[in-house]
């Protein structure tokens, strides 16, 4: 580039983030702006050095610098050779399109349907292998397995889901509020009181710590292979979501489906009748597209204070790469990444599928949950 | 390669800390532009070192402002001096002055304790470096608190008002990426990624940060450091780590690397259990062959 005009840079400049946008790299038209003001502080001949410092302003993750170091070399190096820099931009918006997957919603994630549904036969294929834990041969309920749960014991899970939800939201965290009477001396308030009194302390002000805000987001297999568990993996979701105001859950099988509303207030046969209105139960699985869609689809949800929970046994017919992406992004947000499955608990079971071998570095906790014991056992784990 | 970079390059040098364009380049850029630099990488690759090295190069203050889980505007920002303000009120308790006269005396700057932040935005003098280390550790509250001092390197005391810097500190923000950080703050700052260093760049940093070892030991033990990164270990280790068993060799008068000083030091580098069998059997395996050129 030889001298170029300073409007040039600035249109060249919006041209490469909008093509790095299509990219899904996060460039602003501020970050563009700012690219622009770089263009014009550095040495446009030194090819290093424009690389450098464009990288530096535009991406903001060591994830971006493939995709930047691609574009960039299109994009400057088509210029240089006086290439028509709209149809670079017009092939990446082509191309891009494959690329950017983020369903804003389950409306939008839709569309992946033909895709699911071409894999549909795999999966059913898969499923119909799995052999099931064998039950304890103990009568006690403890370690009677879920799938051989009658009604009447569905209780015993509901109040376990409860207790363990009290637990979670008691712990204190390390901020204060102020109160009326406690144990910790506010000297703040106080001396700010005294002043009224001539300086005296008359009366103290005290403050505690905050509660922790943990949020519990639950992500259960739907699918046709974890059938026998299901309904009570559901039950166990349900008394979760009503016991405590930040709940998330979604079901999955071959595609994502947020829940939580019609879990809410409503007892537990209402809440299984209108999820009838669900698609895709007890059918293939789709792991690791499920969970990506939703790392992209709700990325509000999961923060710091977030404790994620998996609930499958890990068939999964899609990429084991994608799924140990999702995962890994998924880890990288929530404070802790829990994954529960139900087949765990059988002496012949390892997880070899090849889903479960790509997960297993990712997770803080892989456990079973078949019973009542494997349930308690969990309260231990879900702290943050 | 423009001249201002090329000086950084150079200042950074000269205080022992050998660095490449990308460093150089972003570090121009974040004062050519005002901007706070986001520097994330491994741990143990000199992230915190670029900040140390930047202030002494520049002959300024560092501050820093290390991150936890918890930290608030009151260890962050500023907090007042309550023991202070007490005998205060105390010793001004016979004077005749009201209580509103009273209120602002104690709530003056005399009273305020400054904390990391405010110091670097109230220097007098010049721009200090500000270092906030390990961002990544603090919660999603400071995070966004952090935004809008970094924004408008403006604060506002309620008793006192707003101040504004005289002098915009130089921003530095380090993470390990143990937590994704927003995107408001990535986008706030610029961008630097740094990675363990490649064979060639830790030698020399080996060489330049200690200078007594010899030519054979710092190529062989640069060498089985490169070979042990590439062993999936589980603390992978640092660049600091390297240069911990480079001074111990020197001070135990090492001359050359073999299994049994391997296995006797190791420890200086490996920091797990588990890390330490694993080395250990692959180095009865291969030593030589990780020690040789090439491996």
């Amino acid at each position: 580039m030889n001298a170029p005009s300073s409007e040039s840079i600035l249109t060249n400049s919006v041209m490469f983030c909008r093509s790095l946008r299509e990219r899904g790299v996060a460039a602003t038209p501020a970050e563009a702006v700012d690219a622009a003001r770089t263009l014009n502080l550095i040495d446009l001949d030194d090819r290093q050095e424009t690389f450098l410092s464009l990288r530096s302003v535009l991406t903001s993750r060591v994830e971006d610098f493939e995709i930047f170091a691609e574009l960039f070399e299109e994009f400057w190096c088509g210029l240089s050779h006086s290439a028509q820099p709209q149809n670079i931009i017009e092939r990446e918006a082509r191309s891009g399109a494959d690329h950017k997957k983020r369903p804003a919603s389950i409306e939008s994630s839709q569309k992946g349907l033909p895709f699911f549904l071409d894999n549909w036969g795999a999966a059913s294929n898969d499923s119909t292998e799995i052999n099931t834990p064998a039950a304890s041969n103990s009568e006690s309920t403890a370690e009677k397995d879920f799938s051989l749960f009658g009604a009447d014991e569905l209780e015993e899970i509901a109040r376990l889901a409860r207790r363990i939800v009290r637990k979670l939201a008691s712990k204190p965290s390390r901020r204060w509020k102020p109160v009326r009477r406690g144990s910790r001396v506010d000297l703040r308030r106080s001396l700010r009181a005294s002043l009224r009194t001539g300086g005296e302390l008359l009366q103290l002000s005290f403050k505690q710590r905050k509660p922790k805000k943990t949020r519990l987001v639950v992500l259960c297999d739907v699918s046709g292979s974890m059938d026998l568990y299901t309904r009570l993996l559901l039950q166990f979701i349900h008394a979760l979501q009503n016991s405590l105001a930040r709940v998330e859950t979604f079901v999955f099988s071959t595609s994502l489906e947020r829940i939580t509303g019609r879990l809410k207030n409503k007892d537990y046969e209402r809440a299984l009748e209108s999820l009838g209105e669900t698609r895709g139960w007890s059918g293939g699985t789709l792991i690791g597209p499920s969970l990506a869609a939703f790392v992209s689809g709700w990325p509000n949800l999961v923060d710091r204070r977030t404790i994620v929970i998996i609930l499958s046994d890990g068939w999964d017919t899609g990429e084991p790469e994608e799924l140990a992406a999702s995962l890994a992004r998924l880890k990288r947000r929530a404070g802790k990444l829990i994954w529960l499955n139900p087949l765990l608990a059988s002496p012949e079971y390892r997880p070899l599928t090849r889903g479960m071998r790509a997960a297993l570095p990712h997770l803080d906790l892989f456990a079973p949950l078949h019973n009542l014991q494997s349930l308690r056992a969990l309260e231990r784990h879900l702290v943050l | 390669m423009r001249e201002e970079v090329r000086q950084i390059k150079e200042l950074l040098e000269r205080q022992a800390y050998v660095t490449d364009a990308a460093v150089a380049t972003s570090l121009y850029l974040a004062m050519a532009l005002g901007k706070p630099l986001l520097i994330e990488g491994p741990a143990g690759v000199g992230k915190t070192e670029i900040a140390k090295v930047l202030a002494r190069a520049l002959d300024t203050d560092l501050i820093r402002l290390q991150c936890y889980e918890g930290l608030d505007a009151t260890t962050a920002l500023y907090e007042w001096n309550y023991p202070r303000q007490m005998l205060h009120i105390k010793l001004q308790e016979s004077t005749p002055s009201d209580a509103a006269e009273k209120e602002a005396s104690i709530f003056s700057e005399p009273f305020l304790l400054k904390r990391p932040l405010l110091q670097a935005i109230t220097d007098p003098n010049r721009s200090p470096v500000l270092l906030i280390d390990e961002v990544d550790r603090s919660d999603e509250e400071f995070e966004a608190f952090l935004l809008e001092v970094l924004s408008e390197f403006q604060v506002t005391i309620p008793e006192i008002g707003s101040i504004t810097a005289a002098h915009r500190p130089h921003v530095v923000l380090t993470s390990n990426r143990s937590r994704e950080l927003s995107d408001a703050l990535r986008r706030r700052c610029l961008y630097l990624w740094i990675d363990y260093p490649s064979f060639d760049k830790e030698l020399q940093i080996v060489r330049t940060k200690v200078p007594r070892i010899s030519e054979a030991l710092s190529l062989e033990l640069t060498r089985v450091i490169q070979a042990s990164r590439s062993l999936s270990l589980s603390k992978v280790p640092g660049v600091a780590e390297t240069l911990d068993w480079a001074a111990s060799l020197v001070a135990l008068n090492t001359a050359h690397l073999d299994r049994e000083v391997v296995s006797e030091t190791m420890g200086c580098f490996l920091k797990d259990e588990a890390d330490l069998r694993k080395f250990e059997t692959e180095a009865a395996a291969r030593l030589e062959e990780m020690m040789s050129p090439g491996s």
